[in-house]
């Protein structure tokens, strides 16, 4: 079992909704979708590479038939799985001081939800709602998503430079050059291996 | 429902996983067993097939209790979840899981009810559709670049931190010739390998607390 490959850090999270209670979730996360600005503070966290929210209604999980029971349950599921840079603390703090309306607003349907703040409680929901990952993979374990975000960046400033290297003189591509190190300097932070979680 | 973002979709899929009294070990240990082996870094099966910028495997064992005054309630199967954060069209991806690993595929699934094996592709395919669940809202920061793309830009981060501290102060004319070099050698590297540069398996860290 780890939750962690490099730089991520795998959650799981699984709460129980009253039925009724999950046609007002989907309408929070249909405007959370739709209205982009919304997403803002989601966006400025910037150490979530991935996250999604499932709702598994009590009858639609996945049934195939055969020797398989079908399930018969009570509540419907919210299944939340997140692909964070930095540590389980550190993630749990930060939603809790940015995000603790948005929080509030998707978990408040969850039974036995405590609120986002103060944070002992909502770390003490979490860590009971959570299941460990069994097996994590990552394309790019030495990079968080701010170095995704910034290597984008470098590339297109790089090829930018590259399409006028060879037609320029050399003042010229002098002059380039100083734009482009100027553009790139805030995202040549070295990428590698992650420091060990003490 | 939004399974995708941009170019990047959201994969989750539950597979109920085989009760059988009789297996020793049982079929969720099985699983768990072959997953705790499996390499995380280039030799993984997601490095191998194209497409995966980050995937997770886990046995969910039941629903979980949150305390009183809520119900207790209780899953009748294990589930196998398979949550994958991949490039261009669902179809494409499963084929290509299906191509390229299917070893793989077999070891974890064939102990799912109702797996038909992934030898059959078209039979594999319509078995993953059969376990998925919609995502209902889905994030990603950066969602229109494929793994190629960003193992490319990585690459190139690193390439041109190096370049720019060697040449500082260089003249302009061994400037753009070096960068002209720099450059045409660059782009015939190939890109570092989804997976690489990550830790060993060894790592034994991993609880929910660091």
């Amino acid at each position: 079992m780890s939750n962690i490959n490099g730089k991520v850090y795998a959650l799981n999270v699984i709460t129980p909704m009253k039925p009724w209670k999950t046609w007002i979730l989907r309408t929070a996360f249909f405007v959370l979708d739709h209205v982009k600005p919304l997403q803002q503070d989601l966006v400025n966290l910037s150490f979530i590479e991935f996250a999604r929210w499932v709702v598994i209604p009590r009858n639609d999980f996945p049934y195939l038939g055969g020797d398989q029971k079908k399930e018969v349950l009570k509540y419907d599921y919210l299944l939340f799985f997140s692909n964070f840079n930095g540590t389980w603390n550190q993630y749990i703090d930060a939603f809790s001081a940015v995000l603790s309306r948005g929080l509030n607003l998707i978990w408040r349907w969850s039974e036995k939800f405590p609120g986002s703040v103060p944070v002992t409680l909502f770390k003490e929901y979490i860590a009971r709602v959570q299941f460990d990952t069994d097996y994590y993979y990552t394309a790019y374990p030495q990079a968080t998503a701010n170095d995704l975000k910034s290597a984008h960046i470098v590339q297109s400033s790089f090829d930018s430079l590259n399409l006028v290297a060879g037609q320029s003189n050399p003042q010229q591509f002098a002059d380039a050059y100083l734009h482009f190190v100027l553009a790139v300097q805030d995202h040549l932070g070295e990428t590698g291996e992650a420091p060990v979680v003490g | 429902m939004p399974n995708k973002n941009g170019s990047v979709y959201g994969l989750t899929i539950l597979s109920p996983i085989i009760e059988d009294e009789k297996a020793t070990p049982s079929h969720d240990l099985q699983i768990r067993n072959y997953l705790a082996k499996l390499s995380i870094r280039e030799e993984s099966p997601f490095a191998q097939a194209p497409g995966t910028h980050l995937a997770r495997l886990v046995v969910m064992d039941d629903v979980i209790y949150v305390g009183m005054p809520a119900c207790e309630e209780h899953l009748k199967s294990k589930y196998l979840v398979f949550e994958s954060n991949c490039d261009g069209e669902l179809d494409t991806y499963l084929t290509g899981l299906a191509t390229n690993i299917p070893e793989h595929l077999d070891a974890i699934w064939k102990h799912c009810v109702g797996y038909p094996g992934a030898a059959n592709c078209e039979a594999f395919v319509d078995y993953m559709k059969a376990c998925q669940l919609d995502t209902t809202f889905y994030f990603a920061a950066v969602n229109d670049k494929s793994v190629p793309e960003s193992l490319r830009a990585l690459q190139t981060q690193s390439a041109v931190a190096n370049f720019i501290a060697t040449h500082q102060g260089a003249d302009p004319v061994t400037l753009q010739r070096d960068f002209i070099e720099f450059a045409a050698h660059l782009e015939s590297q190939p890109p570092p390998p989804p997976g690489s540069m990550g830790p060993y398996r060894e790592i034994k860290t991993g609880g929910r607390n660091e």
